[in-house]
């Protein structure tokens, strides 16, 4: 399945690159449809730069078909939104895209008012049948409806995020056929948003499952991922004769940057207790833990970059324009971000590690039930400024 | 009576099935009862804010402990009681003395969810502690609730008061003690 995605994502980016040209022409005249309203009196304006004017308000029929040609190039424009810096109004179609394909009441179970406190913070990284959900739950979707939800994580996720998400969801499904049981798989995962879809409006996209709680706000062309739970188990798995591990970048980059510490450094950074989950999970909103490890201030430039780079793992979740955003805050305050290590320190071992700034908060931490805890893993995601966009909305 | 029965055989049977899922697979903290722990010093005294989730396969064992007389829910009184339990394995100290911790807030979820070993118990303590002089100081807690099924986190919330600065934190292997060290000044204007 991740490699029918990739493949898609490549073709996706081939229509993108045809259509980026035109984005811009596209939205100046969508707004100009979306508020013209009466087709008795319609006013179509082909972007200024053309220096074209048509008053089609006496030939309906063409401006039908303009119309209907506009929608279908700004549909495929939201299916294939997945470029670096996409601008929210892609994000937009795209949802309003997947809404179009839902009957009334499910359109009443997907969305959710923005004020709804519950609904926001109703994520976990449990199982459905532990964890109940609301939302729309992906297997009760049909073909086109699910094709239509992807198309939005698409064009709200990063190719690489967007490519983690799938192989997350694709590790449960491995979980589902080796176990057994069907509270684990793809059909387990739900989408909902609270608020309308919006441009100017802050409104939210909630995608989550077993190890999976994305929480996207979004509030004009401000977005944030935090806070947000990714997770996998099995962390390593076969797929068509390819290993797949959704969260090895994140491993192999923790482990560098460890392996990169000199003895004194070592002994900063590596905290001498257990730890046997993560202390800032789902449930633990509005908290901010006492920072431990080793500070920022003492890396040296190279360790710095390294540990901005395993950052990148999460940040890069969203897309690059808005990632790049918040990498810039994260480096500004990289002297007050900590990095914390617990548990071996041989590679490939199961250790927990967690990265603390002033705005973000970040830990990864292997769970030892009875089985490889270097094959379930959870991490969370948090920014203690500005978790849900609260700055954004919250008076 | 034949309701009692019933609802016992209920449980049992939720049980057994839960209990049935292969604990490798299944692999959620099946096993263990996770005793989360944030300890936020202010400057007049200490918050504990404790998360307590059971594991499935521990859920009944802890459940056995707060539903008393074993009716399927958590009355005040249960709950009440159980909050006292927890509070007398708690052992809360500056600077040496012994704080006396107070529940201030509490909330149970209901059995049902405690079984699926994703419901989570909050409770909050808190101590006064009176007058600091300025300085260095010394917090120590230690937590011997249901040793032999817990896993223990202790973490130091990040002040919110000027007047407060963590210096270090320690822990014992599994973080069921710990000790955070903290300097205590002078009050600002602002954390007046």
């Amino acid at each position: 399945m991740a490699d029918d995605f990739s493949e898609r994502d490549d073709a996706i980016g081939d229509q993108f690159r045809v259509l980026d040209a035109f984005r811009d022409r596209f939205r100046s005249v969508r707004s100009y449809l979306y508020y013209s309203g009466m087709f008795d009196e319609l006013f179509v304006r082909v972007d200024p730069w053309l220096g074209l004017r048509f008053n089609l308000a006496m030939n309906k029929k063409i401006a039908l078909v303009l119309i209907l040609l506009l929608g279908a190039a700004l549909n495929s424009f939201a299916q294939t939104n997945s470029t670096p810096g996409a601008p929210t109004a892609g994000i937009v179609a795209a949802a309003k895209q997947f809404l179009a394909t839902l009957d009334d009441a499910q359109r009443g179970k997907v969305v959710f008012a923005f004020k709804d406190e519950a609904q926001r913070k109703r994520w976990s990284n449990f199982p459905t049948g532990i964890f109940k959900r609301q939302g729309l739950r992906m297997g009760d979707l049909t073909k086109a409806q699910r094709e239509a939800a992807l198309a939005l994580l698409a064009a709200a996720l990063s190719p690489q995020g967007y490519e983690k998400v799938l192989q997350i969801v694709e590790a449960d499904e491995v979980l589902r056929k080796s176990s057994g049981q069907s509270i684990f798989g793809r059909d387990e995962y739900y989408v909902s948003f609270l608020g309308q879809p919006s441009s100017t409006e802050p409104w939210m996209i909630q995608f989550g499952g077993h190890h999976l709680g994305l929480n996207v706000t979004l509030a004009g062309e401000q977005r944030t991922l935090a806070p947000s739970h990714t997770g996998a188990q099995p962390a390593i798995y076969e797929l068509e004769g390819k290993t797949v591990r959704p969260l090895g970048r994140e491993t192999d980059k923790a482990f560098a940057l460890l392996s990169s510490l000199n003895e004194a450094q070592r002994k900063q950074a590596v905290l001498d207790f257990q730890m046997r989950d993560l202390v800032l999970g789902p449930g633990r909103d509005g908290q901010t833990i006492q920072p431990e490890g080793i500070k920022g201030s003492a890396l040296a430039e190279k360790q710095r970059e390294m540990l901005l780079d395993l950052a990148s793992e999460w940040t890069g979740i969203l897309h690059e324009a808005i990632a790049k955003a918040k990498m810039d805050e994260i480096k500004k305050n990289i002297a007050e971000t900590w990095f914390a290590w617990s548990g071996p320190i041989e590679r490939g071992s199961a250790a927990y590690f967690r990265i603390q700034g002033p705005t973000v908060i970040i830990e990864y931490a292997p769970q030892r039930m009875g089985g490889d805890a270097t094959k379930h893993i959870h991490t969370i995601y948090r920014d203690p400024t500005n978790d849900y966009g609260m700055k954004w909305w919250k008076q | 009576m034949v309701e009692a029965v019933t609802r016992t055989l209920c449980r049992l049977a939720l049980l057994l099935a839960l209990l049935a899922l292969p604990s490798a697979v299944f692999a959620h903290r099946d096993d263990q009862y996770l005793q989360a722990t944030l300890v936020a010093i202010e400057p007049s005294g200490v918050r504990l804010q404790i998360n307590l989730t059971p594991g499935v396969a521990v859920a009944e064992q802890v459940l056995a402990k707060i539903d008393r007389d074993r009716d399927g829910a958590i009355s005040k009184n249960e709950a009440a009681a159980y909050a006292e339990l927890l509070k007398r394995d708690l052992a809360l100290r500056v600077d040496g003395r012994t704080l006396e911790l107070k529940l201030s807030a509490s909330e149970f979820v209901e059995p049902a969810d405690l079984r699926t070993g994703s419901g989570t118990i909050q409770m909050e303590f808190s101590a006064i502690f009176g007058p600091l002089a300025a300085g260095p100081h010394k917090l120590t807690l230690e937590n011997r609730h249901l040793t032999t099924i817990s896993v223990y986190l202790i973490n130091a919330t990040q002040p919110r008061f000027a007047t407060v600065q963590i210096t270090r934190q320690k822990r014992n292997e599994n973080q069921s003690s710990g000790e955070i060290e903290f300097n205590f000044h002078s009050a600002s204007p602002k954390d007046r």
